[in-house]
């Protein structure tokens, strides 16, 4: 058997693995999904930097994460945010970091889920959970009857539920 | 989930977006990637892409040949009946008689029904016939296979001798030396994983899941832990995504090789 250390995976697949929690931690902090783009961007070319000038990285995923929240604290301070404010946050709060890191897992794939739903499916949930607008007025606006707007409403709700079941529960012994 | 809803946008956060936009900034030429299962999502392309059939004449009587070649293709017959054709199987039947098929390589067929003109198939050294149902036919080594998702299936050596009845969930295999097809005692759910785009595990050891993996990805891994289980239902577009999640949910490290 081949025991390889974590540190084997390849750039490659630290992208592909990490970079949209990465965005969904970044985010936290920042609250602008361009801005978290362009700072897990710049984290990424760092790594690689110092991986062309040959300098050993330990652990790879840790050292994104914490490129990651310094290039997002740099900024918030740079846009004059008390240093006792930098912290991330969710929907209802300040979240300490060891949860923002934590939860970027999950809602990575949350944010999968939703990329998949069917488009107009999509766009009705997303106006009405993101936007807060009522079933009425999504109606009104693409068309349809209120009827179609609570069915696509709750198929989306069931297909991010079992989504996410399937693909991400598991039971092991 | 409030927190990603709130912040939601299509088309952001997209991975292979800033795989590209990474490579462009830092001058890296992206080596082509072998696509994982091109088949699978090759099987939703596939509906519209009945382009490779080739007629061929005997007697005046139309041959027809259906033919996947890169990607996994799903075809309709005359008949209504769905095949779908691993990359280089070919099926063949007389225009006439759309339901006497001769099938090389391996398929998953979805019958309709019609009781009055059995569905047959026929391979080299193996012979299919039934009514209307879902199953596999691999016909593409020596030793043949049918897998049942529906239905009732005839799986014998040829037309004129005894064969044995399989029905939903059952599989069997024939080897040229054996006159009747051997019933599996325990069918695997991920012999058709090609055809049903995902992998089935109920409490198997990792040993099992990867060995499973490398049969359909072509690739070998090596593991840590390997008699850990592993249930779980795994979408197979992306050997990777199933690679990490399995990683975190046992808490061991694999890679391929």
């Amino acid at each position: 058997m081949v025991f390889a250390a974590q540190d084997n995976s390849s750039f490659d697949d630290l992208f592909r693995y990490n970079y949209r929690p990465l965005c969904l931690y970044a985010l936290h902090y920042l609250q602008d999904v361009d801005l978290a783009e362009d700072v897990v961007q710049e984290s990424y070319a760092a790594l690689w930097e110092k991986l062309q000038e040959g300098t050993h990285v330990l652990n790879r995923k840790s050292y994104l994460y914490m490129m990651v929240r310094n290039r997002c604290l740099d900024h918030l301070r740079k846009k004059g945010i008390p240093t006792e404010s930098l912290k991330p946050y969710d929907t209802y709060g300040i979240i300490d970091d060891d949860d923002a890191q934590e939860r970027s897992q999950t809602e990575a794939r949350l944010w999968t889920a939703i990329d998949s739903l069917p488009e107009k499916c999509r766009e009705v949930f997303i106006l009405s959970k993101r936007d807060g607008l009522k079933y009425e007025e999504i109606a009104e606006e693409l068309g349809l009857s209120v009827n179609t707007v609570r069915n696509q409403i709750s198929k989306a709700l069931k297909v991010l539920k079992e989504g996410v079941h399937k693909l991400y529960t598991f039971f092991f012994a | 989930m409030d927190f990603v809803l709130k912040h939601y946008q299509e088309g952001k956060f997209d991975t292979q977006k800033a795989i590209k936009r990474f490579n462009e900034a830092h001058g890296i030429v992206q080596k082509p990637r072998r696509r994982v299962l091109p088949w699978v999502s090759g099987i939703v392309a596939a509906a519209a892409a009945v382009v490779l059939c080739v007629l061929l004449f005997r007697d005046n009587d139309q041959q027809i040949q259906l033919m996947a070649s890169a990607e996994v293709q799903e075809f309709v017959l005359p008949d209504g009946s769905e095949v779908t054709l691993t990359p280089g199987s070919r099926l063949t039947y007389n225009e006439k008689s759309p339901r006497n098929t001769h099938l090389e390589g391996k398929a998953f067929f979805e019958v309709a029904r019609d009781e009055a003109v059995p569905f047959e198939i026929t391979a080299d050294g193996a012979f299919v016939r039934v009514l209307g149902t879902k199953f596999m036919v691999d016909a593409g080594s020596s030793v043949k296979e049918v897998y049942v998702t529906e239905g009732k299936v005839l799986f014998a050596k040829s037309s004129d001798v005894e064969g044995v009845i399989l029905t939903k969930d059952m599989q069997a295999t024939l080897s040229q030396s054996d006159q009747l097809p051997v019933i599996a005692v325990e069918a695997d759910v991920n012999t058709i994983a090609w055809q049903r785009g995902s992998f089935i595990f109920d409490m198997t050891p990792l040993k099992e899941v990867l060995k499973t993996l490398s049969e359909h990805y072509k690739v070998s891994f090596a593991a840590t832990d390997l008699d850990k289980q592993l249930s779980g239902e795994f979408y197979a577009e992306d050997l990777d995504l199933i690679i990490s999640l399995i990683e975190s949910a046992l808490d061991v490290h694999i890679i391929k090789r």
